[in-house]
């Protein structure tokens, strides 16, 4: 048994204003596998902003040496069905530990009954942050997962649209905000692969490519119990506006509310 | 093709007698007739699949054969697939007995095949599928293509006054690629005889009676361990086999095609829950309810505490003198090769997977110890086609190399699980040539 721990998610609905900060809170592709019913997972997102911005602008702190914390609660509801919490924090030299805001994520998949030849799930978040951290308070975004295991090699592809609720963006619409992962089993324990995060603005017309989010991540995923998910990251920004470089890390830990007879 | 002449004179001391397939010169009527079609199966009210069944139920009807009397069935397939249909646990030639791999001709799409063969040895078979279910978790054997054969013998084992037969099934697998490797199913339901807890007739039963189960696992997949709350049972067969003696237990283990002929004492009156002793496959339907006369309540179920199991309480006592021939040993080596994550794991034997891995040609009449080393993950059932074996040694452990092995004697099978890491031995003789 391995728990896709590689399945990490990328939450950019924390992403402000463009080329202005940052929402590097949970970095993760989705896969389309849901949480069993009865069972809850509880994640930390450790993710640590090694060169980022320093300036503060409009209010808005920099990323640069931002440690950022994040709590994940996901519930399955039923085979089909999960909803997921996040709790978002933020320690930084000068500013102590914050609280930032916090998200939910109900998400409903395809079901193993209907034999698709991939997996496909769909999520949809809402949350706010504060605007010290992101000048856009309130944030929605609805994320098509796809995902597709082929022996060794593992794709998953996450072409999320974003909308600012409440902020400066709010007349911008969607935003187109993908992610995507590839990666490959080296042994039973052992994955590794890239994962690519972007936000190009707004559907209609997107913004420069200087001005776009992009990042690479080379992470490895070790699949060492079912109980546990570990994912360890570190990421290039691609654009001249992205933050330079971050170190991501989740540790996750499954627990089944099921009833059990003695012997299951 | 052997004519009936030469497979009967081939079979020689092994008694074995055997075939003509597809054939349909005899005038005669056949002794019984199977069809094979479409069938849409109700697990429970809220429970339907479609899938492929003989003589439109599941299980497929029950077919009493006499001992050594030929018997002549024919088989009609009324798919667009070919079909087989193996009889698991007889002693046949390789022409009738269903083992594909072996060389078993197929039964077209919309034909009918006539067999004729003479079953040995008795005891509780079974008669399922032989077709191959690739990566479709519904066809084949996980389409439940399966029937009860019952061998009767001149006398039968023990006295009792009724008998039931209970097929356990597992039904819509799926494969979490999200799992280990092996890519193991799971499965939405499971099922006693085609029916969800609560969605078939209780087995009715009189205060005082001693009842015979017949219990099969026709799971494709899945180990299974079934008790009846209130009431113990008296091992007296494994895989239709006389055991040396009868052995009372709390519960049963059955590995996918093992069969357990158990006697029960009808001695505590009620309502009661014979079913999966693990909660949550219970939950997916696999039990029943046993009512006895009289008795209004509510099904009861006594959660064991513990799986108990293994081979070895049923042992026997060593024979007196033991073969002159010492027996030619043959290591089998199981190993699955991790693939990915999104794949099968590839299943070896000696390092080859089927039908690349094979042993040096037996000999009729010779005897043979095959050593069974399992160095998996997973324990893995193996079945001998058109022979059974007896259970020599088992459990030794590949790493805790001071557990010495338990010797066994009398234990007649067609099917055993071999235990992940561990080593178990089997003696038989080889009734048949290679075709």
């Amino acid at each position: 048994m391995r728990t896709r721990c590689c399945l990490l998610l990328l939450v950019l609905s924390c992403l402000p204003a463009l080329a202005r900060a940052q929402g590097n809170y949970e970095i993760q592709v989705y896969g389309a596998e849901t949480v069993p019913p009865h069972t809850l997972i509880v994640e930390l997102h450790s993710n640590f902003t090694v060169q980022g911005g320093k300036d503060t602008i409009d209010g808005v702190y920099p990323t640069n040496h931002q440690e950022h914390e994040t709590l994940e609660l996901t519930e399955g509801i039923n085979d089909w069905s999960e909803v997921g919490f996040y709790v978002f924090t933020s320690e930084q030299d000068g500013h102590g530990v914050q609280w930032v805001g916090d998200h939910i994520r109900p998400r409903i998949r395809v079901p193993d009954s209907w034999d698709w030849p991939v997996g496909v799930s769909l999520s949809t978040e809402i949350g706010y942050q504060r605007s010290v951290y992101s000048p856009d308070t309130w944030t929605w975004e609805i994320r098509p997962i796809i995902d597709k295991a082929i022996g060794r090699w593992y794709f998953a592809v996450n072409p999320a649209l974003e909308r600012t609720l409440h902020g400066p963006d709010v007349t911008q619409g969607l935003a187109f905000a993908p992610g995507v992962k590839i990666s490959y089993d080296f042994t039973r324990v052992v994955s590794a692969g890239l994962e690519y995060y972007a936000d190009y603005g707004p559907l209609d017309d997107f913004v420069s490519t200087h001005n776009q989010q992009q990042q690479l991540f080379a992470v490895t995923d070790l699949n060492v119990s079912p109980l546990w998910e570990i994912n360890i990251g570190v990421g290039i920004g691609l654009t001249g506006t992205t933050d330079h470089f971050i170190v991501k890390c989740i540790l996750g830990r499954r627990f089944d509310w099921r009833r059990h007879s003695p012997v299951d | 093709m052997l004519s009936r002449r030469t497979l009967l004179r081939l079979s020689g001391a092994a008694a074995v007698a055997g075939s003509l397939p597809r054939l349909a010169q005899e005038p005669v009527a056949p002794d019984y007739e199977l069809e094979i079609a479409p069938l849409t199966l109700e697990l429970s009210p809220r429970h339907r699949l479609k899938t492929l069944a003989y003589n439109g139920q599941v299980p497929g009807p029950l077919l009493r054969l006499k001992e050594n009397q030929p018997v002549t069935i024919d088989v009609t397939n009324r798919t667009d697939r070919p079909e087989v249909v193996h009889w698991h646990g007889l002693f046949l030639p390789v022409a009738v007995d269903g083992s594909i791999e072996e060389g078993t001709p197929p039964i077209a799409p919309h034909a009918t095949a006539r067999l004729t063969f003479t079953p040995q040895p008795a005891g509780f078979r079974w008669y399922h599928t032989h077709t191959m279910a690739m990566a479709d978790l519904t066809r084949a054997q996980y389409g439940g293509q399966h029937g009860f054969l019952m061998i009767e013998p001149r006398d039968h084992p023990g006295r009792y006054d009724q008998e039931f037969f209970l097929a356990l099934h597992d039904w819509r697998g799926h494969l979490l690629a999200s799992d280990d490797g092996a890519m193991n199913p799971t499965y939405d339901a499971a099922t006693i005889n085609g029916r969800m807890m609560g969605a078939g007739e209780p087995l009715r039963v009189r205060p005082g009676q001693q009842v015979l189960l017949h219990i099969l696992n026709s799971s494709p997949t899945e180990v299974h361990w079934i008790a009846l709350a209130g009431h113990d049972l008296t091992v007296i067969a494994l895989d239709g086999n006389l055991l040396p003696a009868p052995r009372v237990v709390p519960m049963l283990r059955l590995a996918p095609a093992e069969r357990v002929c158990a006697l029960v004492k009808m001695d505590n009156p009620g309502v009661w829950i014979l079913g999966e002793v693990r909660g949550h496959v219970q939950a997916a339907g696999m039990a029943v309810v046993v009512e006895y006369a009289n008795a209004v309540s509510t099904p009861r179920w006594q959660q064991p505490a513990d799986l108990l199991w293994n081979y070895q309480q049923f042992t026997g006592a060593p024979p007196g003198g033991e073969a002159a021939e010492s027996p030619t040993v043959i290591p089998l080596v199981f190993e699955a090769n991790f693939r990915g994550h999104g794949a099968m794991e590839a299943w070896t034997i000696n390092g080859r997977s089927y039908p690349d891995a094979r042993v040096a040609p037996l000999q009729r009449g010779r005897r043979y110890r095959l050593q069974l080393i399992n160095r998996s993950r997973d324990d893995h059932p193996l079945h001998r086609h058109r022979h059974s074996f007896e259970l020599r040694s088992l459990g030794a452990s590949l790493t805790a190399h001071d557990a010495a092995p338990a010797d066994l004697h009398g234990i007649i099978k067609d099917v055993v699980l071999v235990d992940a890491q561990t080593h178990m031995d089997l003696g038989f003789m080889m009734l048949f040539d290679y075709a």
